[in-house]
């Protein structure tokens, strides 16, 4: 009982590293531009695809797939915002958005996703893992790739969040994500700001991507259901709060792995979205949201 | 030529399809777009009127069908009965989660009933007794008494459904533009506080809205599932969300003769380029859907009142 209990906390915990790389940058992204990215389940996948084809095709070390995969959903991510984003601010001038932002990047979702089935094909690939082996802990075991996740994923968001307090560009993400008008007035550059970080939010999730695509194959749609767990979670961290993101996402990653215990697995994807519905009526903006302007 | 006389030649166009072209290929194209049209129409009401956009609407179109497929497989129900249960069931369902939608505004609505049809689509995958699981439900009647003939039983599928789905349009037309319901939609979609402070009972008509909407998918979802005569869960999948959302943009929303005359296009197309590669056909869904969103709001629409 304690053995298996253990077993899957530590799970829980590396999965919790997966949900943190991508619900912090959908969160991060949502705060500073006001923007859903649904498409981000895609920059996921891409990332995986990066990495296959940097690994099995052009044969280069596995820390190269994972580097080609950050750079790559980088650069196409930065594309993003002056491509789509901005000629559609640029039409609505000051009035309300609505969800259009939603539909916009729904649509970009469908296209990268039948874009990569057209490229890739349909076939489920198989990336070697970075590391292999397993370490040994007595009670439980877990394959060093897990832990490369986790990692990386602590590494990276460590990295993050010293970037948004410390770094002048991190702090004028932060400006811009507080008040975007009066981040202008000061001269901080709002479409620099915007695009990049469009691009570091997808580039986090390409490198979850890449990590994530030794332990599942690698196929077209395989972002799209983390998409929608992750807004899950980011509704429960609260919106656009990179840091109730990554929180909230520990908490539903353990609560997905220790379910197993109490349920029947099949139905563990269901947590998430029962999370997120009883959260938005309870409590709309989330554990550590700001208020949600009604 | 005047609007009614225009309006007189499409309806006998339409009505004489399948002896005009009388091929299966044909008439399967059509009264797929047809149910197509009808679910598109559904969503415009909801969110092209009402301004409650709807992410979830693959999810009522998948309970719709699965409720039709399951009560005539399990149960024995007549499909005439089954359109019904789809119908009622979806709109149910719709009318509960309305409830959190008096709450919520446009991305919190859209990710909660994105995570609703997320939700349909794991219990229609895992509840296996009822639902097949992610085989789904095929082997069930379809409408009883319509000819064995093959091309002759396409012929009478196509009127049937086209008949459906023209009613339902017309009803949702007659709501939308000569009814208070259809003033009170806009109202809540320009500015709900303010239609609030009109003595607008806002609640009502959002529950309204979102029951009828939801209630009109399901209708189309069990046309569906008597049509193809197999319901698996993909059907309550993002990609049919998509789809629905790229036929009322393409088409124009707030306009349900916009989505309708989008949802007949865009399904021509997504067949057609069928013939080109089966990949294609998604990948012109996406890019419709941010064109139009970006540059052409208005949509297909939008040329009429150009013009």
């Amino acid at each position: 009982m304690l053995e298996s209990l253990l077993e899957f906390l530590i799970q829980g915990v590396v999965l919790g590293g997966l949900y943190a790389l991508f619900a912090v940058g959908l969160s991060l992204i949502f705060g500073v531009l006001d923007v859903i990215n649904v498409a981000h389940g895609e920059f996921f996948a891409i990332g995986g695809y990066l990495a296959f084809g940097a690994v099995v095709l052009l044969h280069l070390p596995g820390a190269m797939g994972v580097l080609g995969a950050a750079v790559g959903t980088f650069l196409l991510g930065l594309c993003v915002y002056p491509l789509l984003i901005a000629p559609l601010k640029r039409r609505l001038g000051g009035r309300p958005q609505g969800p259009l932002y939603l539909v916009l990047t729904l649509g970009l979702s469908t296209f990268l996703q039948s874009s990569l089935l057209a490229v890739a094909g349909g076939d489920y690939r198989r990336v070697p893992p970075q590391l292999t082996g397993i370490f040994d802990l007595g009670v439980t075991a877990v394959s060093y790739q897990r832990l490369l996740v986790l990692g990386v994923a602590a590494l990276l968001l460590t990295g993050l969040f010293a970037f948004l307090r410390f770094h002048p560009q991190g702090l004028a993400v932060r400006a811009v994500s507080q008040n975007p008008d009066a981040a202008q007035a000061m001269g901080i550059n709002l479409p620099r700001i915007f695009a990049f970080t469009l691009a570091l939010g997808v580039a986090l999730a390409g490198v979850g991507g890449a990590l994530m695509a030794p332990l599942f194959n690698v196929y077209p749609a395989v972002g799209f259901p983390l998409t929608i767990k992750a807004f899950a979670i980011t509704i429960l961290g609260g919106m656009g709060n990179p840091a109730g993101a990554l929180v909230a996402s520990f908490v539903i990653s353990i609560a997905e792995s220790l379910s197993v215990m109490v349920i029947p697995s099949q139905w563990q994807n269901l947590i998430a979205f029962a999370v997120m519905i009883v959260m938005l009526l309870v409590r709309p903006r989330g554990l550590f949201g700001r208020p949600v302007p009604r | 030529m005047n609007r009614r006389a225009l309006a007189l030649v499409v309806a006998a166009g339409v009505a004489l399809l399948p002896v005009l072209l009388p091929h299966p290929f044909v008439l399967t194209i059509a009264t797929q777009a047809a149910i197509w049209a009808l679910l598109a129409a559904s969503w415009d009401l909801l969110s092209g009127y009402t301004g409650q956009i709807s992410f979830g609407h693959a999810g009522f179109f998948a309970l719709g069908a699965y409720a039709a497929a399951a009560a005539t497989k399990h149960a024995g129900v007549s499909p005439w009965l089954g359109l019904l249960v789809g119908a009622t069931i979806a709109a149910a369902v719709g009318l509960l989660a309305g409830f959190p939608a008096l709450r919520l505004r446009g991305h919190y609505l859209a990710l909660v009933t994105l995570g609703l049809a997320e939700i349909t689509r794991l219990v229609a995958q895992n509840w296996l007794a009822l639902t097949g699981g992610p085989f789904g439900i095929h082997d069930f009647r379809s409408f009883p008494g319509l000819p064995a003939d093959a091309l002759a039983y396409r012929q009478a599928m196509y009127l049937v459904v086209v008949a459906l789905v023209a009613v339902s349009i017309a009803v949702m037309y007659h709501v939308c533009e000569r009814t208070n319901a259809g003033r009170a939609f806009r109202a809540i979609r320009e500015d709900e506080v303010l239609a609030q402070t009109l003595g607008i009972g806002t609640t009502r008509y959002k529950l309204l809205a979102f029951t009828l909407s939801s209630g009109f998918a399901g209708l189309a979802g069990a046309l569906y599932a008597y049509y193809v005569q197999l319901v698996s869960p993909s059907v309550a999948s993002a990609a049919t969300t998509s789809l629905i959302i790229g036929m009322a943009v393409f088409g124009g929303l707030g306009t349900l003769w916009g989505p309708v005359l989008g949802a007949l296009l865009l399904y021509g197309l997504y067949e057609g380029l069928r013939f080109v590669g089966v990949v294609y056909n998604l990948i012109a869904v996406g890019l419709v859907i941010m064109v139009f969103v970006i540059y052409l709001p208005r949509g297909l629409a939008g040329f009429r009142r150009s013009a």
